[in-house]
Order: C-alpha cells, then sequence, then structure tokens
C-alpha cells in the first residue's frame, strides 16, 4: 500500500476524498473512520482499539513480556504491580514469550471475538527486542489469524523497524507526547541512550529525534502508525495540537489523546507532586480542537499491559499462568470457529454500519433542529444497543446528541478507580461518586434503573432512562433528544452545564 | 570490587542484557550479581552498566554498600516530599 513518505504537507489523499462523510456533515456518529482514505480504512475498522463500533464487537488481548525500559516517564512507577489498578505498565504475571504464544492461543479458543494481540510493556517492547519477536514470531507462525500490534516510547524504533516489518505486524503506536525538548525535559526524567543516563533536555531531544524517525521509517515501510498523547495540563496540553500536526503531515492515521492518570498512591512523579489530570471537558475541548487535522480516537480505554477481553471488561483472572498450564488447546479447531464467528459478526457490522447511514441520511432529510448539543450516558455490554443495568455498569460510554446528529464523546469509570470497599475517602457512596462521574449528562441510557438511584440521578438533575433497552445506541440517543427538544428542555441553557455547541 | 543488586529490585530484566561482563542472572527473589564475574564496567565503559539503566533508587550498591542512584536522583521527586505523600496516605 503507498502511504505520504516524508512529506511536510497532507496529501490529498489523507484528507478523504472518498471517505464516506465528514463529522459535521453526518447525521449521527462521528466516526474516527471516516476520514481515512478505504485502503487503511479496510485494514482498521475490526480493530477494536482504532475502531469506534467495531469495539462494541471485537476484543483485544495484551500479554506482558515486556519488563526491561530504556526511558522514564514522570507518570510511570516501575514498582508497580496490583491487581486491582487499571492502567498502562501495570501487569500482574510477567510471561516468558512461551509463556505469552499459550495464554494468546488459550484465550484465542476461548474468546473467538479476540482478534488482536498486542505487546504494551509493562516497560518498553523494543527495550525488550528477543522477548518481544519471539513471541511475534512464533505467534505470526502458529496462529496467523490474529493481528499482532505493539506499542512503544520510540526510542528504540529506528533499529527495530526493519525486524518488524518481517512480522505479521501492520499497526505500531508510538508514544509521542511533545516535539520540543524542552516540554520533553518535564515529561521524561532520563533515558538509556548509547551505554549511559541521559537526563533533562539532552535526553528529550534524543528521545524526540528518535520517535519522529521512526515514525517516517515505519510509514515508507508501509506500516500504519498510530500517535498516543497523554495530555498533562499545563504541561503540554496546549502544545499537542502541534504534535497532532507534526504527526498527520508525516503520515500517521490517528491520534489518541489520552488524560493523564496521576494518584499520589501510585507513587509517580506526577501524583506525588500533586500534577493534576485533564477534566473530561478539558480532554474533549483538546480532542475536538486536534479533531479538525487528524482523526481523533475517543474510545481509548488505557489499558493494563496484561488486559483480556472487550475493551472496558477484563477477563484476565480466567487466564492465569496456572489456568492455561492445565487448558488442551486445539488451535487449528479453534481457528475454523474463529473463522465462522468472525464471519457473522461481520455480517452483523455490515448491516448495522449500512442502517446507521441510512438513519443518517433520513436525519438529514428531516428539518433541522435549533436546538443546544446535550451529552447523554449509555449503558452498553457491547453489540452497540444499550443492554445493561444501571446499578451493574462498570463505565458509562458518554455521547453527544445535537442537531447535527449523535457522536461518541468519550467513556467514564463508574465504579471507584482502585476497587476497594463501598465506601470510600470522603465517605461518599459507589452510587453518589458513580453519580457524579456523570457530572455533565442531562440523560442516563440503560436496560433498567432502580428506585434509589432513580431519586439520585433526577435530584443531580440526570434523567435516568430505562426506556430503549436492547435498541441501537445512536438511535435511542436522539429518540431521546427528540423528546427533549419536544418537550422544550433544550431551548434555555442550564446554568450548571456546559454546551459545548 | 563488585557491584550488588538489593531486595528493591522490581525484576525488570533491564540490567541483564547491558552488563558487559554478563554478571547478572535472573534469580528468586530477584536478579543477582555474580561478585566473581563483576568487573564494576573497568575498560569497558566509564559508567556502571547496570545501574545506569535501572530505574529504581537505591536497588544497586557500589562494592562500599552506598546507592550508585540515591533517592530523588532517577524520578525527580524530593525525598522530603515522596515521605510526605506516603505518611499522608498512610493517615487514611
Amino acid at each position: 500500500m503507498q502511504l505520504p513518505v516524508l512529506n511536510d504537507t497532507p496529501s490529498p489523499a489523507e484528507h478523504g476524498a472518498k471517505g464516506g462523510c465528514s463529522a459535521s456533515s453526518c447525521g449521527t456518529t462521528e466516526n474516527q473512520m471516516d476520514t481515512l482514505p478505504d485502503s487503511i480504512r479496510e485494514k482498521v475498522q475490526n480493530h477494536p482499539c482504532y475502531s469506534e463500533d467495531a469495539h462494541h464487537y471485537f476484543a483485544r488481548m495484551h500479554v506482558a513480556v515486556a519488563p526491561a525500559c530504556n526511558i522514564q516517564c514522570h507518570y510511570c512507577n516501575r514498582k508497580y504491580d496490583c491487581a486491582n489498578e487499571s492502567r498502562p505498565g501495570v501487569v500482574s504475571e510477567l510471561l516468558t514469550p512461551d509463556q505469552a504464544v499459550k495464554k494468546t492461543m488459550a484465550v484465542a479458543a476461548t474468546i473467538p471475538q479476540m482478534t488482536v494481540l498486542g505487546i504494551a510493556g509493562p516497560g518498553d517492547p523494543l527495550a525488550n527486542p528477543e522477548r518481544t519477536f519471539e513471541t511475534f514470531r512464533r505467534l505470526s507462525e502458529e496462529a496467523p489469524d490474529i493481528k499482532l500490534c505493539v506499542s512503544t516510547n520510540g526510542l528504540a524504533l529506528p533499529d527495530a523497524v526493519e525486524e518488524l516489518s518481517k512480522h505479521n505486524i501492520d499497526h505500531v503506536t508510538i508514544t509521542i507526547n511533545t516535539v520540543d525538548p524542552e516540554i520533553g525535559a518535564k515529561i521524561y526524567p532520563w533515558i538509556f541512550w548509547k551505554n549511559k543516563r541521559i537526563k533533562g533536555v539532552k535526553g528529550a531531544k534524543i528521545l524526540i529525534e528518535q520517535q519522529q524517525k521512526g515514525l517516517e521509517m515505519l510509514i515508507a515501510k508501509g506500516i500504519l502508525v498510530k500517535v498516543n498523547s497523554v495530555m498533562i495540563p499545563g504541561v503540554n496540553d496546549e502544545h499537542l495540537a502541534e504534535v497532532s500536526r507534526v504527526v498527520k503531515s508525516k503520515g500517521a492515521f490517528l491520534h489518541n489523546v489520552m488524560p493523564l492518570i496521576a494518584e499520589a498512591e501510585h507513587g509517580t512523579f506526577y501524583g506525588v507532586m500533586g500534577q493534576r489530570g485533564p477534566t473530561p471537558d478539558e480532554l474533549q475541548d483538546l480532542q475536538d480542537s486536534c479533531s479538525g487535522d487528524m482523526n481523533m480516537m475517543r474510545h481509548c480505554r488505557q489499558c493494563r499491559a496484561d488486559a483480556v477481553g472487550l475493551l472496558g471488561e477484563d477477563r484476565g483472572d480466567e487466564f492465569t499462568l496456572d489456568k492455561i498450564e492445565e487448558m488442551d488447546i486445539d488451535y487449528q479447531a479453534a481457528m475454523e470457529k474463529r473463522k465462522v464467528i468472525h464471519q457473522a459478526i461481520q455480517v452483523e457490522m455490515d448491516s448495522k454500519r449500512l442502517e446507521k447511514a441510512a438513519k443518517a441520511e433520513q436525519h438529514k432529510q428531516e428539518p433541522k433542529l435549533t436546538t443546544r448539543p446535550v451529552l447523554m450516558a449509555v449503558a452498553t455490554s457491547g453489540q452497540g444497543v444499550i443492554n445493561v443495568h444501571f446499578g451493574h455498569a462498570k463505565e458509562f460510554l458518554i455521547y453527544e446528541a445535537s442537531p447535527e446528529g449523535v457522536r461518541f464523546i468519550s467513556h467514564r469509570k463508574a465504579d471507584q478507580y482502585c476497587g476497594g470497599d463501598s465506601t470510600c475517602g470522603d465517605g461518599e457512596s459507589v452510587l453518589q461518586l458513580t453519580i457524579r462521574a456523570l457530572a455533565g449528562c442531562e440523560a442516563v441510557l440503560c436496560s433498567k434503573v432502580g428506585y434509589e438511584p432513580w431519586e439520585m440521578l433526577e435530584a443531580a438533575g440526570i434523567a435516568p432512562n430505562g426506556e430503549h433497552a436492547m435498541e441501537p445506541i445512536e438511535e435511542a440517543v436522539m429518540a431521546v433528544y427528540k423528546e427533549m427538544a419536544a418537550a422544550g428542555k433544550l431551548d434555555e441553557k442550564p446554568e450548571a452545564l456546559r454546551a459545548n455547541a | 570490587m563488585a557491584v550488588s543488586i538489593i531486595d528493591l529490585c522490581v525484576n525488570c530484566f533491564a540490567c541483564e542484557p547491558v552488563c558487559p561482563s554478563n554478571a547478572i542472572s535472573e534469580q528468586k527473589p530477584h536478579f543477582m550479581v555474580d561478585p566473581k564475574k563483576c568487573t564494576e564496567c573497568e575498560g569497558d565503559f566509564p559508567v556502571f552498566q547496570c545501574a545506569s539503566i535501572c530505574p529504581i533508587e537505591g536497588a544497586i550498591l557500589d562494592s562500599f554498600g552506598t546507592a550508585i542512584n540515591p533517592p530523588g536522583s532517577l524520578t525527580g521527586i524530593p525525598p522530603e516530599k515522596m515521605a510526605e505523600a506516603m505518611a499522608e496516605l498512610q493517615s487514611h
């Protein structure tokens, strides 16, 4: 495939001349795939981490084979290993390549929707080239129906491109938080480079050069590149639009801006020093401001380096080393079964996509509302429908309904981050915390809502709604939006709510 | 003359491949330096390779038993600030 190489201006192909509808003209969901050229879209549209609608159907897993790292980031603590925590860099069991291959095949046979295997740490995969490439080499031979992905900080990337291109890897993620060494020095205290630890601006400069060089080399090889950035308020938040512009001009196809996770108990520099993460509004504003130049990704769950299952769920406990040891996997048989299931999912997704496009077309024909946009929370466990009880939801997907249509915005965790008991910290109940997590939303759509949360939601100005169980999310959100408009609830901008029109 | 790895080690494997003398090996409960093989990188590198990539402050000691990477030197977190944060967490 041909991708733009080393050019400073975006090529016309990237502007998606053929690429479906643009976000602003599309009746339903803004999809980050919409502006991609068809050749790339074909490759990524069934990838749960890249495609917003695919992540309702297909699952992914990470294998933790790469413990060593060649840099330090201020949001990472290399001492951490906590079963109750969910964030990148945290794992419970380190695997050898052999164990990783066994685990991947066990998961693929048990969860046939699992189509993607990634190596993401807990260190840097390319700082552990032997373990990482041994795992990839064996999987491309023994489980050829699994897509392979890798993510890296980029320092060792230029040296690894040749090897990466030999395996079944067509996607690489590079974490690029900055293109400015001065800002880099505030994020990366040191790197290990040519047998020395190099601190400060000098180290950051080398890292940035290696990242950019690696990005260019991957694009030249026809390997798809996604860029991850951690949004750190006051450090790189204003600079990320520039990062977005630079990586797009070099040919990255997707930019994933993620919020900083920083708590003192994580023992990270940012956590201990009191650096805050962005609010959901700040994150959304930045993603929106970058989206004019770049395809933005909004459904990322910032998975652990050993996560297993659909995004938003983790079934890692079912596949611990002692458990996979007892499983007897016939992968040939599993592959046959997987093929049939994947085809069935494809048929369902295709029909849903067509339905969605038809609805969008229909929406365009209807008289256009002039009401303000509204955020709504949705409880779903997949398949693109509203199918989770309010009290059972571990996370909510946030959608924005407006006269333009419905678009996916983000996800918010419902339960306490660290697990723990029913009251935490300030004596707030889990229910109160959940309701607080939904701040800014004016309705919550789930399959059912109990009596107690119903009253508390109403008191918080969030309308509970259980009338659209098993309905497709976008349709239900639009229906509720129209009801709100008809009831005259959208004429005035409520004081406490922000309407980012 | 040899460095040593102590129980602060988190078993991240980073030091093992960078040792010019193959003196480091994976052991239980943590990686260990074979004092007979360790040359303190003399003749190969001007700085200790293991301690130059190790991310954990205090995990590698020199032959006098002194931490090569003292508290605060790698994370940038001032030790008193770390102590403060930990005390704050424990009081809850």
